[in-house]
Parts: C-alpha cells; sequence; structure tokens
C-alpha cells in the first residue's frame, strides 16, 4: 500500500496496537519507602556523635520526635524539578471542544479530560495545581525573521522567561538559542538554595524519547547555563546508573590520585587561558570549574547512598526509535533520580520526557507517526490522546515521589517544586496562547496545591516568579525582555 | 506570517577581483566583480575536539581495540559538529566524561602489560628514568601537536612520582597519561597563531594540527610533526607538499567520510523510524545501512576512482548489502555478505547520490514522501540558497478530499500550490522533488499512488525533466553545486561560518576545482595551502 493514504492522513489509526498504560513493573524496584542516608545526614550525625560510621540508631536519633526535621532543627531541603514534554496538547477550537482546561471553582474544579490521569488516587499525594490562560510575554525582533515562531519563542519563555537569543538566530535552519540560564540552573546555583554544602551534582538532566526534531543545540536540551552553554541531558538508563552510582570506592588510593592529576590540569590551563581571547576564555574557565567541582566530590565523603539495582528490560530501554518503550523508561530513570534525590545527591533536576518539536512516535495511543507532524495534519485526536498519555506517564512520576520517603518523615514530593510543562499548547498552528503549566509538590509547605488557576492572557513569567518564591528564593520580579512581573501566582502559594 | 526571504543571497556571489593585498591576484580573472568586500581572514576560533576527533585521536595515541568512551554529545549548528566545537562550553557532566574517558583508557592500557610496553618502549623501573621522560617528550608531542616544555614535562613527572602506588611504576604512568588526556592542550585545539602585520599567521606546529584534524579527523603523525619541527609549514607550497601526502595516506578517508557524513545530515539516519505496517522493510539496522552506502560511494569516487566529483549524482553502480538490495529491488549475489559493489540496470530509475535510500528518508516525512523536502534539499544543501521556511501556523492540507475520488500527492499538491501564500516558497521547492514521487518515504521504487500511475516530472530551472535521474544529470552540470561543495567544506574545515571577506578566497578555490577536473582530493589540497586557511583574525580581547 502506497505511503500517503486516507488512512494515514485523516481517519482514525489502524494500527491500533494493544500496549498497556501501564507496563508490566520493571524487573527491579528498589525498596524507596526505605530511607537511604545522606551524605548531609550523615555528616550531620558525624558531627552530632562524633562517630564515624553510622547506623540506623544514630539515623532515628538524628530525627525530632515528630519526624518532620532533623535534631538540630533545620528542615529538609527543597527540590525542584523539570517535567517537559514537547509540542503541547491537544487543542480546543477549529472544530474542537477545550478538554484541557477545568471547570468548576479554582478550589474545587473539575478535571478535564486530558488531565484526568492527575486526579486518579491522590489520597497521598498533594493535588497538582492547574495553570491555565496564560502565555509568553516577550516581544520579538522583527529582524533576524521567524523569531515569533511558537516552537523557538514558546519553549526559551516555558524555560527562562526570555525570548530566544536574536543574535545568530536563523528561522530556515531553526537555529536557535536561550541567551540566559533556564530557571532550573538558576535555581542550582542560587546561593541560597545550594546553602553550604555543594551537593555531588549541581542538577541533573534526563530524556526519555531518542526522537528529535533537530540533532543541534536547543532540539536535544532544556537546560542551559547561559548562552552556548547547554546542560544536555543523560538519555541512557545505563549512563545514568553509571552517573549516579559510579563512585570510587572509599579508602582507596584513587580520590586522592584523581585530585592530583585535576590539579596538573588545572596547572597545564592556567598558562593558556591569557592567551584566549574573552569569549573562548569563558569557555575554558567554565571547564575548569567543573574540574573543580570534580575535586570537590573527591575530597568529600562519599554519599551513604544505597545503590539500587541496575535497571534492567527485555530487549533493552532504547531498541528501536520506531517503538520506544517510553514509560518504561521513564520509570527506570525516575526510580534512579528518586534514590539519587533521597540521598540528597542532587536537588535539581530536569526530564525531557520528548524534545522540543516532539517527533516521537506514540505507539501506545495508536499514532502511526511522529507528533510534530500529526499536529500538522490536523490530527488533534492523537495531540489529544498523546497528552492523557503523557499526564498518566507524569502522574507515576508524582506516584513515585509521593511514595519515596524523604528525611523527615515527609515524602519527596512534599518538599518538592515540580513543574510540568511544554512549549507551546496547540501544535497544528504553533499557538503560545493557552499555555500548558502544572505545578505539583508541596515545596515544603509552600505550595497550596490542588488549585486551578486561571489568567486569560496573563504573563507565563508569573509562573517561575512564583516557583522562585515557593522555594524561598526572594526575587522582586522576574522575566526579560517584555516579560517582566513582579507578580507571583499567589493562589497557588501557601 | 507568510513566506519571506530572499533567494540566492548566498552562493550566487560573482567573482572577486584581485584586492589591494594581492592576496587572490595570482590566479585572478576577468570575471572578478569589484564589488566583493576586500579580503579579510575570517576569526580565530578555539574549538574543542569533535567526538570523531577525540576517538581518532585515541586510537593513533594507544592503537585500536580500545572499548569506546562516552562523551558529551557534539552539537551541529549549520551542518558541522566542527562548528559547534568552536561555540559550546563544555557542561559539568561533559568534563566529569572526559575525565571517566581518560581513566578508562588508561586503566585498559596500563593493564594490559604488551600494550604499556609498546606505548613506553622500555620496562621503566623507576618514574626518574630517563626513558619515561623520554616516553612524555614523545607522547606529550603527539597528543598536544607540539612539543612540551620543560615546566610540562616536569609536572607529568610530578604527577606519575605523586600517583605511583608501593612502587608500582606504571600507576603512575598511567595516572600522568590520565593527565595528558584531560590537559586543554589535548581536548583543545590551541591554533592562536602569531602576529604578523595585524593578523595571526598559525605556526607550523599550529598548520599541523590543522592539517590533520582536517584532511584526518585525528592527530598529526610524525612525519608531520617532523615538518613543523622544522618550521617546513609556513608557505603555502609547503603546506601542499605535506596535505598532498596527507591525501594518499589511508587516513585521508576518515576525514573524508567525517565532512560527508555531516554534510549529508547522515547521523539522522540513526534515529530512522517508520511505522512497520506501512514501510515492511524498515529494519533497526536499515538506517545504518543507508548511511554505509552513502560513505562507501563517497570514498569510491574519491579514492579508488579520484574522479570527477559531479559523477556522484550520476554514479550507475552502488554498494548494497542484503537489506539495501531488497529494498532497491535488485539481485543481492549468491554467497556474498555484507556491502557489494554493484551495477545498476540501464533501465533502473535509480543512480546516483540522490536516488539512494539514504537521501530520499531523510527528505521524507515517518509516514509519507515529501516533495518539498526534496526540492528544498536540492535548493539549500546542494545550491546553498536558502528556502524561505514554512510559517510557524502551517496546516499541512494535503488531507484526501472528503468527497470525490481520492487524489495523488502531486495533485494535492498543485491545490496547495493555488494558495499564493504558500506559493512563493512551494515553487521553488516543489517542482524540483515531484521529480522523486516515484521513491516512497523509505526510498523504494514504487509506480503507482492511489491506483495512479506515478508521474514523475518536474520542472528544473524552467526545464522540464522527468523522473529522478534526470534531475540528477542537471544538478550534475550546475555550477552552483559545486560552489555550495566549496562554501559547506570551507565551514567544516574552519569550524565557523564563512566571512564576508574570505568570498574572494572561495570563488578562487571554485574556478580551481572546475579547472582540476572537480577531484575532491585536490579541492582539500587547495583548500587547505589557500591564504584562508593559514591566516586568521586576532580573536577580541
Amino acid at each position: 500500500m502506497s505511503a500517503v493514504s486516507a488512512a494515514s492522513l485523516c481517519s482514525p489509526p489502524r494500527t491500533v496496537r494493544t500496549v498497556p498504560f501501564f507496563a508490566p513493573e520493571l524487573s527491579w524496584i528498589a525498596p524507596m519507602n526505605k530511607l537511604a542516608l545522606s551524605r548531609r545526614t550523615m555528616l550531620r550525625g558525624v558531627a552530632a556523635t562524633g562517630l564515624a560510621t553510622v547506623g540506623l540508631p544514630v539515623l532515628e536519633a538524628m530525627l525530632s520526635r515528630t519526624g518532620e526535621a532533623f535534631a538540630d532543627g533545620t528542615t529538609p531541603p527543597k527540590r525542584y524539578g523539570v517535567f517537559f514534554w514537547g509540542n503541547g496538547y491537544g487543542w480546543s477550537g477549529r472544530g474542537h471542544a477545550d478538554t484541557w482546561t477545568p471547570t468548576g471553582s479554582p478550589s474545587a474544579w473539575t478535571p478535564s479530560e486530558q488531565l484526568a490521569p492527575l486526579a486518579q488516587n491522590t489520597s497521598r499525594v498533594p493535588s497538582v495545581s492547574v495553570i491555565t490562560g496564560l502565555e509568553p510575554k516577550t516581544e520579538i525582533p522583527a529582524s533576524p525573521g521567524g523569531q515569533g515562531d511558537g516552537h523557538m519563542r514558546g519553549v526559551t519563555n516555558a524555560l527562562s522567561a526570555d525570548r530566544p537569543r536574536p543574535a545568530g538566530f536563523y528561522h530556515p535552519d531553526h537555529i536557535f538559542a536561550l541567551s540566559r540560564p533556564t530557571l532550573d540552573q538558576v535555581i542550582a546555583r542560587h546561593p541560597m538554595f545550594v546553602g553550604a554544602m555543594p551537593t555531588r551534582f549541581r542538577s541533573l538532566e534526563l530524556s526519555v524519547s531518542n526522537n528529535r526534531f533537530h540533532d543541534y543545540g536547543s532540539w536535544t536540551c532544556i537546560s542551559y547555563n547561559g548562552e552556548e552553554s547547554q546542560n544536555l541531558p543523560i538519555r541512557s538508563v545505563d549512563a545514568l546508573f553509571q552517573h549516579l552510582f559510579g563512585v570510587p570506592v572509599m579508602g582507596s588510593r584513587e580520590p586522592g590520585d584523581r585530585v592530583s592529576v585535576l590539579d596538573a590540569v588545572r596547572a597545564d590551563a592556567a598558562r593558556l587561558r591569557t592567551r584566549l581571547g574573552a569569549a573562548d576564555r569563558m569557555r575554558l574557565d567554565a571547564h575548569l570549574e567543573h574540574i573543580g567541582e570534580i575535586q570537590r566530590n573527591l575530597r568529600a565523603s562519599a554519599p551513604m547512598c544505597t545503590s539500587p539495582m541496575r535497571p534492567t528490560r527485555a530487549g533493552g530501554f532504547d531498541p528501536d526509535p520506531s517503538n520506544e518503550p517510553l514509560e518504561d523508561k521513564l520509570m527506570a530513570m525516575m526510580q534512579l533520580l528518586a534514590v539519587a534525590l533521597q540521598c540528597d545527591l542532587t536537588r535539581v533536576f530536569s526530564m525531557m520526557f520528548t524534545a522540543p518539536g516532539s517527533q516521537t512516535i506514540f505507539r501506545a495511543v495508536g499514532a502511526p507517526s511522529g507528533l510534530h507532524q500529526m499536529c500538522h495534519e490536523n490530527r488533534q485526536d492523537i495531540a489529544k490522546s498523546t497528552a492523557i498519555y503523557t499526564m498518566r506517564c507524569f502522574k507515576r512520576v508524582l506516584d513515585l515521589f509521593a511514595n519515596t520517603m524523604d528525611i523527615g518523615g515527609r515524602s519527596l514530593l512534599d518538599n518538592m517544586v515540580m513543574l510540568a510543562t511544554s512549549e507551546f499548547s496547540a501544535g497544528d498552528q504553533h499557538v503560545v496562547e493557552e499555555f500548558p503549566v502544572l505545578l505539583a509538590g508541596g515545596g515544603g509547605g509552600t505550595l497550596r496545591g490542588g488549585v486551578h488557576y486561571r489568567q486569560a492572557g496573563g504573563n507565563l513569567a508569573r509562573v517561575h516568579l512564583t516557583i522562585l518564591r515557593a522555594l524561598g528564593l526572594p526575587y522582586a520580579s522576574y522575566g526579560f525582555n517584555g516579560a517582566e512581573t513582579s507578580e507571583p501566582i499567589a493562589e497557588v502559594l501557601v | 506570517m507568510s513566506c519571506q526571504g530572499r533567494i540566492g543571497e548566498l552562493g550566487t556571489r560573482p567573482s572577486p577581483t584581485p584586492t589591494a593585498d594581492g592576496a587572490v591576484a595570482d590566479s585572478a580573472s576577468d570575471v572578478f566583480d569589484p564589488s566583493l568586500p576586500a579580503y579579510a581572514p575570517g576569526e580565530l576560533t578555539f574549538p574543542r575536539l569533535t567526538n570523531t576527533q577525540y576517538r581518532n585521536a585515541t586510537v593513533d595515541l594507544f592503537g585500536p581495540g580500545l572499548a569506546p568512551v562516552e562523551l558529551e554529545a557534539d552539537t551541529n549548528p549549520f551542518l558541522f559538529t566542527t562548528i559547534g566545537a568552536s561555540r559550546a562550553t563544555l557542561s559539568a557532566r561533559g568534563v566529569q566524561q572526559y575525565e571517566r574517558a581518560a581513566l578508562s583508557l588508561t586503566e585498559t592500557v596500563f593493564a594490559d602489560s604488551a600494550r604499556r610496553q609498546a606505548l613506553l618502549g622500555c620496562t621503566p623501573t623507576a618514574v626518574t628514568d630517563a626513558c619515561v621522560r623520554t616516553f612524555f617528550e614523545r607522547f606529550g608531542r603527539q597528543a598536544f601537536r607540539r612539543p612540551l616544555d620543560t615546566e610540562e614535562l616536569d609536572r607529568f613527572v610530578s604527577v606519575a612520582r605523586a600517583t605511583t602506588n608501593a612502587g608500582d611504576v606504571w600507576t603512575g604512568l598511567r595516572y600522568a597519561v590520565a593527565t595528558i588526556l584531560q590537559s586543554p592542550s589535548f581536548l583543545y585545539r590551541v591554533e592562536l597563531g602569531e602576529e604578523v602585520g595585524g593578523r595571526r599567521k598559525y605556526t607550523s606546529y599550529e598548520m599541523a594540527s590543522r592539517l590533520a584534524f582536517t584532511l584526518w579527523a585525528s592527530l598529526p603523525d610524525q612525519a608531520l610533526l617532523d615538518a613543523a619541527g622544522r618550521n617546513a609549514l609556513s608557505t603555502d607550497d609547503q603546506v601542499r607538499v605535506e596535505a598532498e601526502r596527507m591525501m594518499r595516506s589511508p587516513r585521508a578517508r576518515a576525514g573524508v567520510r567525517s565532512f560527508f557524513v555531516q554534510y549529508l545530515g547522515l547521523s539522522a539516519l540513526d534515529n530512522l523510524s517508520r511505522d512497520v505496517a506501512d514501510f515492511p522493510r524498515i529494519s533497526a539496522t536499515m538506517g545504518a545501512s543507508m548511511r554505509q552506502e552513502i560513505e562507501l560511494l563517497v570514498e569510491d569516487m574519491i579514492f579508488t576512482q579520484d574522479t570527477d566529483f559531479r559523477q556522484l549524482f550520476s554514479a550507475r553502480q552502488t554498494f548494497v548489502n542484503s537489506e539495501l538490495a531488497g529494498l532497491y529491488g535488485i539481485p543481492y549475489p549468491a554467497g556474498a555478505s555484507g556491502f557489494v559493489r554493484v551495477a545498476l540496470p540501464e533501465s533502473s530509475q535509480r543512480g546516483g547520490l540522490l536516488t539512494t535510500g539514504a537521501i530520499l528518508s531523510l527528505t521524507s516525512h515517518q509516514n509519507a514522501s515529501s516533495p518539498t523536502a526534496r526540492g528544498r534539499f536540492v535548493v539549500e544543501r546542494l545550491r546553498c540558497e536558502p528556502v524561505p521556511d514554512p510559517p510557524g501556523n502551517i496546516q499541512f492540507d494535503l488531507a484526501q478530499p472528503t468527497s470525490g475520488p481520492r487524489l495523488t500527492l502531486r495533485e494535492r499538491l498543485a491545490r496547495h500550490r493555488a494558495n499564493p501564500a504558500c506559493a512563493a516558497c512551494h515553487e521553488i521547492t516543489d517542482p524540483l522533488g515531484l521529480g522523486f514521487e516515484n521513491f516512497d518515504a523509505l526510498g523504494a521504487l514504487r509506480t503507482t499512488e492511489e491506483g495512479a500511475a506515478i508521474d514523475a516530472s518536474g520542472v528544473i530551472d524552467g526545464t522540464p525533466f522527468v523522473g529522478a535521474r534526470a534531475l540528477s544529470a542537471a544538478l550534475a552540470n550546475d555550477p552552483r553545486v559545486a560552489r555550495c561543495l566549496i562554501r559547506q567544506t570551507w565551514r567544516y574545515a574552519q569550524g565557523r561560518l564563512d566571512a564576508e571577506g574570505e568570498q574572494r578566497g572561495l570563488i578562487q578555490l571554485t574556478q580551481r576545482f572546475g579547472e582540476q577536473g572537480y577531484r575532491f582530493k585536490l579541492l582539500l589540497v587547495d583548500l587547505v595551502s589557500s591564504e584562508g586557511f593559514r591566516f586568521a583574525a586576532p580573536p577580541t580581547p
């Protein structure tokens, strides 16, 4: 049969595969309700007890009687996370009903069809807040052309509350970049967030789908340190496992030897540095800064973290770009991440479930082709069922964090602020109005949860300011180049 | 938003006139256009090694057979990882990966007594042995592409001393080598030049590095470093002599392959995805097979045949493995394995680069061929003429009508082009791309669509044609294609976009390319010995 047919363009998919939404459990499950002890906790224990090794009784001794704070009165750390999916949701208008926006009052709303998965089984989960009606407010320079394109403008606004960098923007090849750090890195580098003792990893970047709209740059990454400085996601489960748990054996010579090596590398770089132009010197300086971070981790004590088993899946996690086991891979990565968060290896993460301009083929909902193309073929039905599937996946992540005990007796999710968003709303016309925004987690007692806040035509950057406030970072305003705002969304804050 | 943009703003420049400083005067001809900006060298870059260059370099340093290491992915703005490598800042994880790579490579090498013996060329008993210092001199010179100074040698010896465990000197040497592998002098291309008359002239050692990474995608060999040591890479003639030698080396294949993989975007084939219901020949290995066919075709044309580059468009033979033979519907020789050279019958509609599964798939949607994308590939990629991007609110108005007879894609595209907002751009692309309509979205031949015989007619530059072979023949003779190839090769070699002040040099290269029978090897030799490759503008302080 020919490649182009009515079936593949217009009518309901004919190759509906019976892939369950919730795949069978993976072949390993780390016991997430057990508390893995963090390096920080251990050091507190050492300081408090003078012991070099820490056993369980000491752990209990470190908790206050209410189990909600350390014995020294401090509170558990807050975490920030991003769940990003590409290419929007099932749009309304142009002949389609609104199945995204909740109905009812702000505090007693009814989930929409696409958001329904989030309302399932919320007994232990702080409810998600849904924010609707917002949109990017950044100015669009006239030249070079194309800077208003919803993909580029939407993703940079959603991640950095700014527009794409005009310099070097080249729409015909979709080349764009951000001009400032994304919110996750603003948070991860903020001294008040980092505190006195940085975590082993400043942040973790992960991605599930390997299908990308383009191979380069901003189409493969949602975390930036600044111009031309990306934090590319870890794309393989094995690589994530190795990154988190492949630490040297303590007590061996290895950490000290590696520190010596890196000292020599820095000495080698010192003379070169002075010969470079300003821009290249900054690139080298960033490299050297990261070497310093490795050394700091080598000098610090290893985290007392119970390494889970290496996740496995029959056929692997990346068997075939035409048929990706998205949900299995997501959950394998997030289970490893949950251990990392529990152990305080990091406090900031971003999960790019699918890339901007997602070309992922959602077999689970019967999509014959990549989402970006499906949307341009006006397949709202596929966009909608993909959004429902994505929300179910996101809910599984929230449930995992809700069922993972954190230091102090509450769940990880209680101490977390999590933003779930995409690059725009409607993929058929790259519409950036009615931006999808979900705020999850308790924020360590700062997020109300369960609110539907709506401001038609409101400023999307308000979400960023709200997140900063929820994390206790005293920003008076946020947003850039027309998106400036000093109004957090008070309705979702405690 | 409607279609906008200027057509022909790239790649259609007239030739330059001789410049005031005489930079390109020696081959100036009467077609030079005085309106072109005066010759000026492009900016200095400070690229880190691309992953391909890193991997090839470690093979040069340690020999083959080491397990691959994981590195931060390159980015490829404007097609080339060499451009990304000049711009991108490494992430924290990227630096961690470099450390892990250095430790894992050296662990493997130094755990193997034969390999470490071969590497050192001696059996040291202490770090103070003379042979240790000799080793650092030799190994460091290759890794850094220049001799080490005393301070550096002392530093590596002292790392070895500090990390030697219980008298096991091999441990210390391992860590010293891991230091070299993590030094910016290895990981970045330190080609900063010397001030000469307001410009930077690359030193002979820096030229050795530039030649090796461009032509071999790897480190210089001993002979090239020796030439640098004699300061014999200082004039265009000297560089030409070495470049000609390098292009005769089997290692030149890696450099050429690296260029074409990036120019043609072949790495996207790693994620080739199709619905198996529509495309039963799709497999997990099909993308890799398609990519290898192109690599073999290009290498055959450039190295084995050393012939006119333009034959790439009209070749009557190709290389297939069994799954590609199946896709192409040609017999796969009994008893053969892997890739074999096959002749394409004269009656076949297939022939040349544009009818390979790779290019046909890369210019298709996942579920349908795209005459628009295929036409755009011809205009943008092969002619370096930009096609304005579709507006963001594009609607693929290509659905079958809800009533009446079903239409072919050609018929539906015609309706599409009737919309004036779309026609401006689609008139550029579609008349070219429709010539490929007898190949589906995976590159298989098809003769009918919706029950109608395929019409593969098109129009190129106002002239009607039928089928991809006719289109390819026209492109082979299109001067824009050769000019574009040179522009892209320049960008690859320089790791940046071509600058205004370099256009005269590019035109000169284009003329030489034609005069020398369009042989790509000679083009590369001309390019790397040209003034624009040997000089640069100083960096912004």
